[in-house]
């Protein structure tokens, strides 16, 4: 749940993006990093092994500006996607407010689109949590490549049911990044609007 | 709800400033952060010689990941938990204590300030701030989240991102 600082008048909220190794979660960070005027953002926090790969986390704190007299925020977190990261990749999880799963359109990466999808499940419910407790959208990346699957494909692995809004991206150059963000934080307010 | 939220106000949030200053000035160390687990800043209190700190929310983040961390590992080695986490450098040390299970507090000091007196001063204060930090989780809609602040969010939203 969010955490609200009455002193400061803050209220935050936790957004994480998860998806297996390589499919770009980073990269959705580097550009709404790029994007956002200085004023509405933080420094960008990464923890990567020497060649860029994501050691521990990402985290970048995004302002929205003022509701109610609260400065709303959002903390975005990415995890490390290499399978062998779990112990870490649980960790981010702990009181997650909503999540981005970003899975990779390459063929041969389908595979690994659904074992993240799976080790998601399993680590939320450590903390004592199901897929249908915490806001979820998906993400389609690297749509911009040749051999890209159709995208009712890589949902059809991930959410067979179509239960999960889905976006088609290309986070390199920043085609559906903000539209993935904007549709998760949406879900995160209206989940806490309604909480009792 | 996916978490219980903190919300420090009123007389809590005093008391919590107050054990705070008291920690400051007894530890001689140079701030000092309580924090939650997630790694968002709930109170902090500088010393006024002490120079400008790194950026909190920064600073928070790293702590709260180093501390889930330090705790996964001691139940990997059998252990309950390790008690406090320690860093020190050659000028700067950093040291984090738990306050139950929701909360962290953070004391970063420089070599004026004996590790031995900031161990002693932030085990009393966090024995204070324990309590104060049960008392303070809530509910939202207590706290006037609702569908008003919701859309008004939603507007910013679009202002930030586009439509």
């Amino acid at each position: 749940m969010s955490t609200i600082n009455f002193a400061a008048r803050e209220i935050n909220f936790k957004i994480v993006y998860y998806g297996p190794g390589m499919s770009g979660k980073t990269t959705n960070l580097k550009w709404v990093f790029g994007q956002i005027p200085d004023t509405r953002r933080g420094d960008m926090v990464s923890l990567a092994t020497e060649d860029e790969r994501t050691l521990f986390f990402d985290f970048l704190p995004v302002d929205l500006g003022e509701v109610k007299g609260f400065k709303t925020r959002f903390h975005l977190y990415t995890v490390p996607g290499q399978v062998f990261y779990n112990a870490s990749r649980k960790l981010i999880l702990r009181g997650v407010d909503g999540i981005v799963f970003v899975a990779d359109s390459a063929p041969n990466r389908l595979r690994a689109n659904a074992e993240s999808f799976r080790n998601l499940r399993e680590n939320l419910a450590e903390y004592g949590l199901t897929m249908d407790e915490v806001p979820i959208v998906l993400q389609a990346n690297k749509r911009d490549l040749p051999d890209a699957l159709p995208v009712e494909m890589v949902q059809m692995v991930i959410d067979p049911d179509k239960k999960y809004s889905m976006f088609e991206a290309v986070a390199s150059t920043g085609v559906g990044v903000f539209e993935t963000l904007k549709a998760v934080s949406r879900l995160v307010l209206s989940r806490v609007a309604t909480a009792g | 709800m996916i978490e219980p939220a903190i919300a420090l106000y009123g007389s809590t949030f005093q008391s919590v400033m107050k054990t705070l200053e008291e920690l400051l000035r007894e530890s001689g160390a140079r701030y000092v952060m309580l924090l939650d687990r997630k790694g968002f800043v709930l109170a902090h209190k500088e010393a006024l010689w002490a120079p400008r700190p790194p950026a909190l929310d920064s600073l928070a983040t790293l702590i709260a990941g180093n501390a889930a961390a330090t705790q996964a590992l001691a139940k990997m080695l059998g252990e309950p938990r390790f008690q406090e986490i320690v860093h020190q450098g050659e000028q700067n040390g950093l040291y984090v204590e738990e306050i139950g299970e929701v909360a962290l507090l953070t004391i970063l000091f420089d070599n004026s300030a004996p590790l031995g007196r900031v161990k002693l001063t932030a085990k009393k204060a966090a024995q204070a701030l324990e309590q104060l930090t049960r008392e303070a989780i809530v509910t939202p809609n207590k706290l006037g989240i609702d569908t008003d602040y919701r859309d008004g969010a939603n507007a910013l939203l679009d202002e930030l991102f586009g439509n």
